[in-house]
């Protein structure tokens, strides 16, 4: 029992970080239908710039907003670059120059930083904290909570308020959009700023934890992205059940079976899952009638 | 309200408009007929600046028009686009409320206006726009641009691909939209159900206009009867 707790909170800390990726794909995905793979760079520049900037002198909570604030910057930059002049190019092809700006972020990051690996102090001390005979470290809390807070923000944003709204309204019919008054250029900058800060933040939260170098980004992606087909993409709400899901199938996988194991199982429930659910466990099943 | 002089506009290097000139003046239903490929809708757009223009002027209210065209709706300049165009995957109410985005968002008596108008988008409010009809759905794309309050309302094939009662249905609305101020250009393949309830109309043939006149003196036209009314 005292061992799956704790394999239960180790699965939360992770599923927590994924889940926040996720989130992060939800933004960009809802504004425009596309995956932006490069969303995992984004968790990269987080915590590397929140160590330069510590490294630097600079008390951690303002090394994490610059972190956060220059992460925004670089979402925006990948927009205007990267995805604006791409606009009208099938969805697939963008979802491939976010591939390319992946790469390239990374391959910046090594030149601007360096190819160390890095970690800066936890927020709340290192004291593990003793739970029913399990213990967990302040800063997966500070993460889970990241997370949640996170989810909240971006489900009223959604679901009460006009601006959310018009996010969703730009990425189902653009000319519709424009039309109502919605300026779909800004909707996109915002979504592409919001969506970095996202992953910064996850980051800026993660790094005490899972330490940072210039090329922890794609896995982070890829398990985010998988954590949010399984949630249903372009769901808050799936996103950050799918995120979850799998970061407590892998530390269960790991902790019962075999650490090996991990991320195949995981894969393997995924597929599962999809192809009885297609649209993922909160996705909508598209009904239109044309 | 609306003067267009001399409107040309390209797709790529190929000139689509030659040179239109049309005025809508206030309180006014006018129409635009033509065949399918004419230009009509690429005039409305040109209208609203989702198409840019390569010549010519538009003014509206008085003032020459070059906003960008998300700015339009907020100035009085509404557009119900081809082909309806609704979000279909936001609800009845979230498209009506979308509509007055450019007055932060339609206000509830704005929306209680248009259940009035449309009682059947009343019954379905909550439910995703995408399911509704294809009568339901013009009623609803039109309903929207009504949400921004404008002043001048560009309303393109209403009637397209609607049983003839519904495309009454729908030209009986927009002599109603007339009655309550709203100036209306209407661009229709229907050039009868248009002509019947417009002040004046243009014909457009490949980018030009080439008649004009009172719609009374449209409908008896023997070239247009034969071309456009079939009879």
């Amino acid at each position: 029992m005292d061992a799956f707790l704790q394999f239960v909170f180790s699965g939360l800390t992770v599923g927590a970080v994924y889940a926040l990726v996720a989130l992060g794909f939800t933004i960009i995905y809802n504004a425009s239908d596309v995956v932006n793979f490069a969303q995992g760079e984004f968790v990269m520049l987080g915590g590397m710039i929140t160590w330069f900037a510590h490294d630097a002198g600079l008390p951690l909570w303002a090394a994490a907003l610059i972190a956060i604030a220059l992460t925004s910057l670089v979402g925006v930059a990948l927009n205007k670059l990267a995805i604006e002049p791409a606009r009208g190019a099938p969805v697939i092809s963008i979802i491939i120059i976010t591939i390319g700006a992946s790469i390239l972020i990374q391959g910046a990051a090594q030149l601007v930083f360096d190819k160390q690996i890095h970690r800066y102090p936890a927020f709340s001390g290192d004291a593990p904290i003793e739970v029913m005979g399990a213990t967990i470290l302040p800063q997966s809390i500070w993460v889970i909570l990241g997370a949640l807070a996170v989810f909240v923000a971006l489900w009223l944003f959604f679901t009460r308020t006009l601006m959310g709204k018009a996010v969703l309204a730009t990425a189902n019919n653009r000319l519709a959009a424009q039309l109502v008054g919605i300026d779909t250029g800004g909707i996109m900058t915002l979504s592409f700023a919001l969506s970095a800060a996202i992953g910064a933040l996850a980051g800026v939260l993660v790094t005490p934890i899972t330490l940072v170098s210039y090329d922890v980004g794609v896995a982070l992606a890829l398990k985010g992205f998988a954590g949010a087909m399984l949630g249903g993409m372009g769901n808050p709400k799936g996103a950050l059940v799918g995120g979850l899901v799998l970061g407590l199938l892998e530390a269960l996988t790991a902790g019962y079976l075999s650490s090996q194991y991990k991320d195949a199982v995981a894969f393997i429930v995924i597929l599962g899952v999809l192809f009885v659910m297609p649209q993922g466990l909160f996705g909508k099943t598209a009904a239109e009638r044309v | 309200m609306l003067k267009v002089e001399n409107l040309t506009t390209r797709y790529g290097r190929i000139e689509v408009l030659h040179g239109i000139d049309l005025e809508v003046a206030e309180g006014e239903i006018v129409s635009v007929i033509g065949a399918n490929g004419a230009g009509k809708t690429t005039l409305l757009r040109c209208l609203s600046g989702v198409q840019p223009i390569s010549g010519g002027s538009i003014r509206f209210r008085g003032e020459p028009l070059t906003a960008a065209p998300h700015k339009r709706a907020g100035l009085g300049l509404g557009h119900s686009p081809e082909g309806r165009q609704i979000f279909t995957n936001l609800s009845v109410e979230e498209n009506l409320r979308l509509g007055g985005y450019s007055r932060k968002g339609a206000t509830r008596e704005d929306i209680a206006e248009a259940y009035e108008m449309f009682p059947i988008l009343g019954e379905k409010r909550h439910l995703p726009a995408g399911g509704l009809s294809g009568g339901q759905q013009q009623m609803l794309a039109i309903g929207r641009a009504l949400m921004s309050r404008p002043a001048c309302l560009l309303l393109d094939e209403p009637s397209m691909g609607l049983a003839p009662l519904l495309q009454k249905q729908i030209f009986d609305t927009v002599e109603e939209l007339k009655a309550r101020g709203v100036t209306v250009l209407l661009v229709e393949q229907n050039a009868y159900g248009a002509l019947k309830i417009s002040d004046r109309g243009y014909v457009m043939e490949t980018g030009r206009i080439t008649m004009s006149g009172p719609s009374a003196e449209l409908v008896a036209d023997p070239r247009i009867r034969e071309a456009y009314l079939g009879v």
